[in-house]
């Protein structure tokens, strides 16, 4: 977000190169989207000048076999396609890319560095009532099985003597078919 | 050696094959200078099949480190076709060159470039 002009001196071998004016821009891989910190991941240049970002071979791997982010699963595309993840909302835009450099000041410098992290937890607290709230029809979906579920097999987490003797705890009668040939194979295997 | 390389100038030339590499004894990479002989030609161009010329690489797919610790690769090798002092031949260049010809001092060819990557 704020750009500051970075004296880089590198030494390249046996020579010593200066470079001046190399600033650092974060990108976001271009298959998962996350985020592509310097001297990471693979920058990949077409023939007709679109650049791609991989943070690691992983995605560019997944990119040369030509798979669409938004149908893989664990990618960020398609998280917010399907609704897995929040798509909407006003920390995202501070977010957006801008080309006009910014005159270094040393007040705003701070300032933004003290705002990026609040913003960062704003939007990551966001993000997780965004999964969890998602996921609360599922929790009470379940809850009512397990309740069910105890219902029917309480046999086998209390003591049958408690079970005869609290007649609420009984067993549901199921009546269950046993074929006459069934029995009849059983008997050689049990001797 | 013996690499074909596509010529995004206008030239003349459509490929050319390498026949040394100026500098580095692994090879030319992404920037670098490479003697070449001319393959393919179109028929009415400054450069006939046959020739002998320079060229500066400017696409190349093996990556190149760059000095933020990234590495960048393009999608194929390509050349464009200068002379002995390192200006180019032909007029226009096409497709995207690397910002790495800014430190070989080729400057000619950024300036004729579409796309600086």
């Amino acid at each position: 977000m704020i750009s500051d002009i970075v004296n880089v001196i590198f030494c390249l071998g046996n020579c010593v190169l200066l470079v001046n004016l190399r600033r650092m821009r974060l990108e976001k891989c271009w298959f998962c989207s996350s985020t592509v910190y310097p001297g990471h991941g693979i920058q990949f240049v077409r023939n007709d000048a679109k650049i791609f970002h991989f943070c690691r071979s992983k995605c560019h791997k997944n990119f040369k076999m030509k798979r669409n982010p938004r149908k893989v699963k664990w990618t960020k595309a398609y998280r917010r396609l399907h609704g897995k993840d929040m798509t909407q909302d006003s920390t995202f835009e501070f977010e957006r890319k801008r080309n006009r450099p910014e005159r270094y000041d040393r007040n705003l410098a701070e300032n933004t560095l003290k705002a990026i992290k609040k913003i960062d937890k704003i939007r990551s607290d966001r993000a997780s009532d965004h999964i969890k709230n998602r996921l609360k029809t599922g929790k009470v979906q379940r809850q009512k099985e397990a309740r069910k579920q105890l219902e029917l097999g309480i046999h086998l987490v209390k003591a049958p003597l408690a079970l005869a003797q609290d007649s609420s705890l009984c067993l549901p009668k199921i009546k269950v078919n046993v074929s006459q040939a069934q029995t009849e194979e059983n008997q050689p295997m049990e001797e | 050696m013996r690499t074909v390389l596509k010529v995004v100038d206008n030239s003349g030339a459509k490929k050319v094959m390498c026949i040394q590499a100026l500098k580095g004894k692994k090879g030319a990479r992404l920037g670098d200078t490479i003697i070449a002989s001319v393959k393919e030609a179109m028929p009415n161009g400054k450069v006939k099949k046959g020739k002998v010329v320079y060229g500066v690489v400017v696409l190349a797919a093996m990556q190149r480190g760059r000095c933020d610790g990234s590495e960048v690769k393009f999608d194929d090798n390509a050349v464009v076709l200068v002379d002995k002092q390192g200006q180019p031949i032909g007029t226009r260049v096409f497709g995207p060159v690397p910002h790495e010809l800014r430190q070989k001092k080729h400057v000619k060819i950024l300036t004729l470039a579409e796309h600086i990557a």
